[in-house]
């Protein structure tokens, strides 16, 4: 080998050594040397302080105090539910959140709390309700088969959770076969006196992660973590007449709802309308019939959609919107109802026609939609 | 031939379940690239484009969409519903897509053959030209898919 070559080779030898050593260096410094050091959060103007060690995405420093914001990804930036109004510190905006964050929006502070960096003191706004979020360590006390792709999960609370009828708890799946941990919203269907445990509807999602677990890995006795309550879906104190509208798992906070109105003696006129493909996919009839019986003017009326060959039915058929269509048609003054909707965007939409169309406001319908 | 450590990320990322509970490749071997390629000669043999495939897969799931859940007939020889569940999944692919959780299952009437696809396989074959992996939760075979959707 020539001089030259030999001269050549150890050059590349030498500088690529150097390129190992600084790459590491980098690592190292990365992981003991960068220090953001003690940073400030503010929460909605002296609401919540506290100081955290700097260097941690938003999202997991706000959990890291108790403040769970809604994310369903994982904090990958992809869900986009973690949006929260950053007045200082933030940090430059990141092309990762330019898909998520308009620029109206943008010029607000919103931000994916995700994928903003903890580095300096920061301040940040939050809906006051998210101060009140806890978690929950549970106990997974019952599995129960509702349909063929439809599971109820008992939880048993390790204290007393505040919720109002209507609103949702975050379940984490753990990671888990190549899974990583994710959270997925399920609304509560349970008694709000049962104050020792509550209950989640959960449909079956192909390929889903989240519910893959609680079907194929989560048991009885396992224990759950939850954080929660969320969300604004609640009934109104108003004495109108109410119009119930759900489709599958929607059923949970029209029930959990229904317990509240047994429970607090209310008296208004109810009408729950629960839409289903087949009698293979209908469920809780009986539970909520017996709802029924309890609250004084109250109907729960089961609409299937499509009979299979040798089923016999004698209740409600047809599509949903065509069965409250009938029924608002036959109403005096249809227009003095509020309805509650829980189900897919395409069912609420419908549904939401249908009751406009019968002389309901917009104000007057409130609705938990599925995306 | 080396990849591209773009192309390399992305296909860990379709072959892990950090999207998808048994990820987008299934157990399907192949690589990636093998896997475009394979499914977009079958297309071409087939005498298909991918755009027209997704095209009519979007016409079927919008009339499928409207029948809140029960079964639409879509002419004279396909029926489909859909069923929705709550949330999003974002595409696997670097960029901001995500797609509602809606299965449309179709039926063809006269055969009985029946497919299933989620608004996600819809997107990833428009504009990826990506039926997934076999194996895999929603992997379309192109040759089924076009005999019952067209």
């Amino acid at each position: 080998m020539s001089e030259v070559v030999w001269s050549a080779l150890v050059s590349v030898g030498v500088i690529s050594a150097v390129g190992a050593f600084l790459a590491l260096l980098l690592v190292i410094a990365e992981r003991f040397i960068a220090n953001y050091g003690e940073v400030s959060i503010d929460v909605n103007s002296g609401d919540k302080e506290f100081t955290v060690k700097g260097g941690g995405s938003l999202l997991e420093t706000l959990a890291s105090a108790k403040i769970f914001i809604p994310s369903a990804c994982g904090g990958r930036g992809t869900c986009a539910y973690c949006k929260v109004k950053v007045s200082e510190g933030a940090g430059p905006f990141l092309p990762t959140e330019e898909p998520y964050i308009d620029s109206q929006a943008r010029e607000q502070g919103i931000r994916l709390a995700c994928q903003v960096k903890v580095r300096q003191d920061i301040k940040i706004e939050i809906p006051a309700e998210l101060l009140a979020v806890k978690e929950f360590r549970c106990i997974c006390e019952r599995i129960r088969d509702l349909t063929y792709d439809i599971k109820e999960l008992r939880l048993k609370l390790p204290g007393p959770m505040k919720y109002v009828p209507g609103q949702y708890v975050q379940f984490r799946a753990p990671a888990y076969k190549g899974s990583p941990e994710v959270y997925r919203a399920y609304s509560i269907s349970s008694d709000p006196a049962d104050s020792g445990a509550i209950e989640l509807v959960v449909r079956l999602v192909p390929g889903g992660i989240c519910t893959t677990y609680i079907f194929e890995h989560l048991a009885e006795g396992d224990e759950v973590l939850i954080n929660g309550p969320h969300g604004e879906f609640r009934l109104t104190d108003t004495q109108a007449p109410m119009i119930f509208i759900a489709g599958g798992s929607g059923i949970a906070p029209i029930k959990c709802m229904m317990h509240h109105l047994v429970n607090q003696g209310i008296k208004r006129k109810g009408v729950f309308f629960f839409g289903v493909r087949s009698l293979k996919d209908l469920f809780m009839a009986e539970e909520m019939k017996s709802l029924e019986r309890a609250i004084p003017d109250f109907r729960f009326v089961p609409a299937v959609s499509e009979l299979e060959q040798g089923e016999s039915w004698d209740g409600a058929q047809g599509r949903i919107t065509d069965v409250v269509k009938r029924y608002l048609d036959n109403e005096k003054d249809a227009a003095s109802y509020e309805a509650y909707l829980c189900g897919s965007p395409g069912m609420i939409d419908a549904s939401i026609s249908v009751l406009t169309g019968a002389g309901i406001s917009e104000d007057r319908i409130f609705y938990d939609k599925f995306s | 031939m080396k990849k591209p450590p773009q192309l390399e990320y992305l296909e860990q990322t379709l072959r892990s379940s950090r999207l998808s509970a048994r990820g987008f490749l299934g157990t399907d071997q192949r690589s990636l690239w093998e896997i475009l390629d394979a499914d977009a000669s079958e297309v071409e043999k087939l005498g298909y484009t991918m755009t027209g495939i997704a095209t009519r897969m979007h016409e079927i799931t919008d009339r499928a969409n409207e029948g809140l859940g029960d079964w639409v007939e879509i002419g004279k020889n396909i029926k489909a519903c859909t069923t929705d569940v709550r949330g999003v999944i974002a595409c696997p692919w670097p960029h901001a897509f995500r797609a509602n959780k809606t299965v449309t299952t179709v039926l063809k009437i006269d055969s009985g053959d029946e497919i299933k696809w989620a608004d996600l396989n819809i997107h990833l074959i428009e504009e990826h030209g990506f039926f997934q992996g076999k194996g895999s939760v929603f992997r379309l075979e192109p040759s089924e898919l076009v005999k019952i959707i067209f």
